[in-house]
């Protein structure tokens, strides 16, 4: 099997994956910042497969949106309330 | 070329349908708000990724392209060789604007979190007599 | 583990389990099909289409295309949503503004110094996004959204008080969202005032010939197409959202001094 058409599919693989570990991480975590940042890195990873989907319109509007600005009122959010959880 | 592109669907719908259901315990398990908050915008994602991959197709020989024309097209040939090998480009319009309105919903329920904390005093439902 | 708990894990699993049987047996749906559904069809075909002029939208981007032309209707509302999410966040907080007697540092001179080097080159491939969005992947939210990232980022490493002696208060930031909504309005009537005036008929959001109505905007410029209307909406829609999310990042950035004044209650640690 030729590596160009085999390459994608290995990307969209190991990065669903990463995805998958990413959310976890994100909702069992009981220190908010570290939380805030899981999340961020499973919004890189989705990025990553809209990418893979062919669809480069979206990628431009999710990385601004789902990296920059909502991390950044949510660690505002974080530091305005409680940094634990319970 | 179609087992190897069935293994990256495979996965990538596997992994959607996983996180929905992990964003969603999260959103009505954990007690606090900020953490329900952080789950609801991973659940939204999931579920416009679902749209997302509505659009994409598969083509009989070569890979399927962006829904855009390298250059203004000469013939008819050109744009039919264009049809042929082009993703939808629909559900992609239709998610744009729905990602622009949970941006619009979500800065509102920060500013919302903000002064409950400040009027109960805590971010955690459970302590909390209305 | 509570009991609770439990129960919920074991339903959301159920859920799962549900939604992969409906999309193996084709209920979202054919996935990943070799053809594609009649509607995407017609689009693809009339997103450039000289020979079919009457139909087509005349940009190479089939995306733009269908967001501001074949769907414009949706896309004005959503702006509206957007611009009502807006001033639902000035009411909440309303009556706090930038106080002009606390006078803070920013952060320090190396963070500073990268600011000074990065912005403007964030500043500038978002306005180039903004530019040429009928012509390559881009556009309107795209261009605005960068834009945004960045101007929140001067706000965070100068403090906000260092924007608002440089000009840019709360009031100004929504008089510039107020500029790009403006700008939409008066561009998706044009052609329908200037059809009242000179006689025929047009219609609202028009952007190419009609069947009933001769009247268009220009279409190529120089020597590449210009999609009529889609350029100058996506130059408006960039300016609207620039305004609009760094009106809502600085109004949750206010401080506590400014606000315990006006909302009543403390931060307590």
């Amino acid at each position: 099997m030729p590596m160009n058409e085999l390459l994608p599919a290995i990307m969209a693989f190991v990065t669903a994956l990463v995805s998958i570990v990413a959310t976890w991480l994100a909702v069992q975590e009981k220190d908010l910042l570290a939380a805030v940042l899981f999340s961020a890195l499973q919004s890189t990873c989705y990025a990553l497969i809209y990418y893979l989907l062919m669809a480069p319109d979206i990628v431009l509007v999710y990385l601004p949106v789902s990296v920059g600005i909502l991390p950044l009122i949510t660690v505002i959010l974080v530091k305005k309330t409680e940094r634990y959880e319970e | 070329m179609s087992d190897s592109l069935l293994l990256l669907f495979a996965t990538i719908v596997v992994a959607f349908v996983i996180n929905m259901a992990i964003s969603l315990y999260g959103v009505f398990a954990k007690p606090s708000l900020v953490k329900k908050f952080i789950a609801l915008t991973i659940f939204s994602d999931s579920i416009n990724s679902f749209a997302i991959l509505i659009g994409f197709r598969r083509t009989a020989l070569g890979h399927p392209s962006i829904a855009v024309l390298p250059s203004p097209p000469q013939s008819s040939k050109d744009l039919e060789g264009f049809v042929k090998t082009a993703v939808d480009p629909l559900p992609q319009a239709l998610v744009l604007t729905a990602i622009v309105i949970g941006l619009a919903v979500n800065m509102f329920l920060v500013g919302l979190i903000m002064l409950y904390r400040r009027y109960y005093g805590t971010t955690n439902i459970k302590k909390v007599r209305i | 583990m509570k009991l609770s708990d439990v129960v919920i894990g074991v339903s959301m699993t159920m859920l799962a389990v549900l939604i992969s049987y409906l999309m193996v047996y084709g209920g979202l749906g054919p996935i990943a099909s070799y053809s594609l559904r009649p509607l995407a069809t017609s689009f693809l075909n009339y997103t450039y289409n000289p020979w079919n002029a009457v139909y087509s939208a005349l940009s190479p981007e089939a995306v733009t295309a269908i967001v501001w032309d074949f769907r414009g209707l949706d896309t004005y509302f959503e702006t509206s949503v957007l611009f009502i999410a807006i001033v639902g966040l000035v009411a909440l907080f309303r009556g706090a503004g930038i106080a002009q007697g606390i006078s803070s540092r920013g952060l320090s001179i190396i963070v500073k110094t990268s600011t000074k080097i990065v912005a403007p080159l964030i500043l500038v491939a978002g306005a180039s996004l903004a530019f040429h969005g009928h012509l390559s992947p881009g556009g309107g939210f795209q261009g605005g959204s960068f834009m945004a990232v960045a101007m929140v980022l001067i706000a965070i490493t100068f403090s906000i008080e260092f924007l608002h002696q440089k000009g840019l208060s709360l009031s100004t930031l929504l008089t510039i969202r107020c500029v790009g909504l403006l700008a939409i309005a008066v561009v998706s009537v044009y052609l329908l005032i200037k059809a009242m005036l000179l006689g025929g008929s047009a219609y609202i959001f028009q952007n190419m010939i009609r069947m009933n109505s001769s009247y268009s905007m220009p279409s190529w410029f120089i020597d590449r197409p210009l999609g009529g209307t889609l350029f100058f909406f996506n130059l408006s829609e960039s300016i609207a959202v620039i305004g609009g999310l760094t009106l809502g990042a600085i109004l949750l950035l206010l401080r506590e001094e400014e606000l315990r004044a006006v909302i009543g209650g403390e931060e307590r640690e």
